[in-house]
C-alpha cells in the first residue's frame, strides 16, 4: 500500500499495523514536520513503533530519514507535531531530553575515543562515583564490573574491558557504542546506519545483537541503506520519500525491487517493475 | 597475555604487548640510563644529597610548566605562552611588590602578591581558552601571540632584574623542601585528578577525539576554557617558584621555558596528539630534562653558550622518540587488527 495517496486516514493506519494487537505503541510521532528555512525536510510524518520491535527506516539520500532520527534523539526539534513515548506526550529539546526518556542513539560515527578503553568509552560522562568526605570520585572497580556485565549479559561478548578501542575491529566498535547506549538502560535505542562499512560477519554480529536486544524487550530502531539487511531482520520497514512517509512494509510482504522504486518514486505506481 | 583473549579481547602476541607497554612508559628505562650517563660523565651533579636536592630544586619550575603543557597536550591542544605567561606573570606582580627604584611599589604585602600572581597567569590563561574555544583561534597561533605579547609587555614593563621583593613573597620558591613540596604535590593532585575524576577523563576524551566527545555530551567549549585557564595557573606558580629560586625578578624569567616544558612532556610519554599520557610520565620527563639541563650547567666539555643548542637536540630527540614511538604503535596496531 502506498501512504503517498492514501490521505491522512489510511497513512495512520499503515503506519501502524500493530497498534490494536499490541496495545499503546512504544514511541509515536505525530504529524512531524521539520522545516529548515525553507526546505520541507519531514512532512507531516505520523508513524507508530512498538515494544521490542525492530523498526527499519530506508530511504534514498534527503528522504528524511536522519532528520526523523535526529528529531527523536533530541538533536532537533520538530517545527510542528507530536512525540509520544509510552502513550505520554514528550519534548525533546536536546539529547538529554531524549537520553532521560529512555531514548538513547548510536551514531554513524560511533563518538568513541580510540584512546580510551572500552569500559571508559561506556561510561564516559556518567561514571559510577564513590564518595570521600566532600568529594567523589569514579569508581573504576564499579565501572570495569559493570561495564563487564554490559558486553557479557547484554551483548554476549567476554571481553576484556581494559582494551582500548583502537584496537577494535568495526564490528567489536559498534558492539561497544550499543554497550555505552545500554549503560543509560534505555527501552529504546535508535542507530544510525549501524552496519555500514563493515565486513560480512561483523555485520552478521551486529545484527544478532541488535535481534537479542529486541527479544529482550528493547525497541529497535535502525537507520540504513542496507536494504538486504533490513530485509532479513526488521519487523517492519518504513519508507521515507522526500520527507514523507510513503509506505510501511513487512519483511514478508516486500522484496528490494519494491522497496527500491519506493525508495526512488515513492510510489509503486512508477511502472519501475513492469516487465515491459 | 594469551593471543586467544575473549572476542574483544587483543589479538597480538606476548611479544608485541611487552613493546606496547614498553612504549607507554619509555621514560623510565630513559631515565634510569641517563641517571647512570650522568654518574658516569659529570658525577657530581649528583654526589651528594644536597647536590641532588639542588637538582630537584631547580626542577620545581619546569615541572610546572611539563604539568601545565601535559594538560594542555592530553586535551588534545597545546600551550606556547606558558613560558611567557610565567615571566610576564611574575615581573608584573613583582613590579607592584617590588622596592627597586623603577619598580611601582604599590604594596608591600606577600598576601596580595600571591593573589596578584595567580590571577594574573589564570586570566591569561582564561583568554586564551575562550580565543581558542569560543572565537574558533587556532592554539598554535593564539598561543604564539600571547607568547610575543607578553614576552614584549615583560620587557617594556622592566629591563633590570626586580628587587625589594617581600620576604614571605620569596621564601616561598626560595625555600628548596617547600618548592620540591609544592611540585610533587602539584603532581599527586593533578595525577589523581586526571584519573579519579570526570574532569580529568573528560580531558583525556577530548584529547582522543573532540567531536566524540561533544556527542557523548562533555561541554567541549568550556572544558577546554578550564583546560587553559589552569594551564595558565600552574605557568603563574611556575613564575613564583622561578622567582624564589633566584630570588629576584630577572629580565629574561621564562624565556625558552616553553621548549623544555615540551620536551619533559612529550619524553614523559605525553602525546603530542593528545587523549594519552599518564601524569607519572610527565614527572619522570621533568627529572629527566634538569638532570640533563644540571649536567651540561657542571660539565666542563659544555659552555654555557651552547646549553641552549644541546636543549634544542634534546627536544629533537624527544620529537623523534615520540614519532618511532608512534610508527611502532601503528604497526602493531594494523598487525593485530581484526
Amino acid at each position: 500500500m502506498s501512504v503517498e495517496d492514501s490521505g491522512t486516514a489510511e497513512q495512520e493506519a499503515a503506519s501502524s499495523p500493530a497498534t490494536d494487537e499490541a496495545g499503546e505503541p512504544k514511541l509515536r510521532v505525530e504529524n512531524i514536520t521539520k522545516q529548515f528555512g525553507r526546505i520541507v525536510a519531514l512532512d507531516d510524518v505520523t508513524l507508530d513503533i512498538q515494544e521490542a520491535e525492530i523498526f527499519a527506516l530506508v530511504g534514498d539520500n534527503g528522504a528524511g530519514k536522519s532528520t526523523l532520527m535526529n528529531v527523536l534523539s533530541g538533536v532537533h526539534s520538530a517545527t510542528k507535531g507530536t512525540i509520544y513515548k509510552d502513550g505520554r506526550e514528550v519534548h525533546f529539546s536536546n539529547p538529554s531530553d531524549a537520553r532521560d526518556n529512555g531514548i538513547e542513539t548510536v551514531y554513524q560515527d560511533l563518538a568513541l575515543m580510540d584512546d580510551l578503553d572500552i569500559a571508559t568509552n561506556i561510561f564516559m560522562g556518567q561514571f559510577p562515583k564513590r564518595g570521600l568526605g566532600p568529594f567523589s570520585f569514579i569508581d573504576w572497580e564499579t565501572t570495569y564490573e559493570q561495564s563487564r556485565a554490559i558486553m557479557m549479559d547484554q551483548l554476549g561478548r567476554d571481553v576484556d574491558i581494559k582494551t582500548e578501542v583502537e584496537f577494535l575491529s568495526g564490528g567489536q566498535r559498534q558492539l561497544v557504542a550499543v554497550g555505552r547506549a545500554l549503560a543509560f538502560d534505555p527501552d529504546v535505542i535508535i542507530l544510525d546506519e549501524p552496519t555500514s562499512a563493515l565486513s560480512v560477519d561483523a555485520t552478521r554480529l551486529v545484527q544478532d545483537t541488535l535481534d537479542r536486544l529486541a527479544e529482550e524487550g528493547i525497541t529497535i530502531v535502525i537507520v540504513s541503506h542496507n536494504i538486504e539487511s533490513v530485509l532479513a531482520h526488521a519487523d517492519r520497514i518504513g519508507v521515507l520519500y522526500q520527507g514523507r512517509l510513503v509506505d510501511i512494509k513487512q519483511p514478508e510482504e516486500t522484496d528490494l525491487e519494491e522497496l527500491n522504486e519506493l525508495m526512488t518514486t515513492g510510489t509503486l505506481d512508477a511502472g519501475l517493475l513492469d516487465d515491459d | 597475555m594469551s593471543t586467544e583473549q575473549g572476542f574483544l579481547g587483543r589479538t597480538f602476541g606476548d611479544r608485541d604487548d611487552v613493546i606496547l607497554t614498553l612504549l607507554d612508559n619509555m621514560i623510565w628505562p630513559i631515565l634510569a640510563i641517563v641517571i647512570l650517563g650522568v654518574l658516569v660523565f659529570v658525577p657530581q651533579t649528583l654526589r651528594n644529597t644536597n647536590a641532588i636536592r639542588l637538582v630537584l630544586w631547580a626542577a620545581v619550575p619546569i615541572g610546572l610548566l611539563v604539568l601545565a603543557e601535559s594538560l594542555c597536550l592530553l586535551s588534545g591542544h597545546f600551550d606556547l605562552s606558558i613560558g611567557s605567561i610565567a615571566g610576564f606573570s611574575a615581573m608584573f606582580t613583582g613590579m607592584l611588590l617590588g622596592t627597586c627604584p623603577s619598580c611601582w611599589g604599590v604594596t608591600t604585602n606577600p598576601w596580595a602578591g600571591f593573589g596578584i600572581i595567580l590571577v594574573t597567569g589564570s586570566l591569561i590563561g582564561l583568554v586564551n581558552g575562550i580565543m581558542i574555544a569560543k572565537m574558533g583561534l587556532n592554539p598554535f597561533l593564539q598561543t604564539l601571540a600571547f607568547l610575543i605579547i607578553f614576552e614584549g609587555a615583560k620587557t617594556a614593563m622592566q629591563t633590570q632584574p626586580v628587587t625589594g621583593l617581600p620576604r614571605l613573597y620569596v621564601d616561598v620558591g626560595g625555600t628548596p623542601e617547600f618548592a620540591i613540596g609544592v611540585l610533587l604535590f602539584a603532581f599527586l593532585v593533578f595525577g589523581l585528578i586526571m584519573r579519579f575524576t570526570t574532569f580529568g577523563q573528560a580531558v583525556y576524551a577530548l584529547g582522543s577525539s573532540e567531536k566524540s566527545a561533544r556527542e557523548v555530551g562533555i561541554d567541549t567549549e568550556r572544558l577546554i576554557i578550564v583546560v587553559y585557564t589552569i594551564s595558565g595557573l600552574l605557568a603563574a606558580i611556575a613564575g613564583l617558584m622561578l622567582t624564589g629560586f633566584v630570588g629576584v625578578v630577572p629580565p629574561l624569567i621564562g624565556e625558552g621555558l616553553v621548549f623544555q616544558a615540551f620536551a619533559g612532556a612529550v619524553i614523559g610519554g605525553i602525546s603530542l596528539f593528545g587523549g594519552r599520557g599518564k601524569i607519572t610520565g610527565a614527572l619522570g620527563g621533568v627529572v629527566l630534562i634538569q638532570l640533563v639541563q644540571s649536567a651540561l650547567n657542571n660539565s666542563p666539555v659544555v659552555g654555557a653558550t651552547q646549553i641552549q643548542m644541546v636543549n634544542g637536540f634534546v627536544l629533537l630527540a624527544a620529537i623523534l622518540l615520540y614519532s618511532t614511538q608512534a610508527k611502532l604503535r601503528a604497526r602493531i596496531l594494523a598487525s593485530g587488527a581484526v
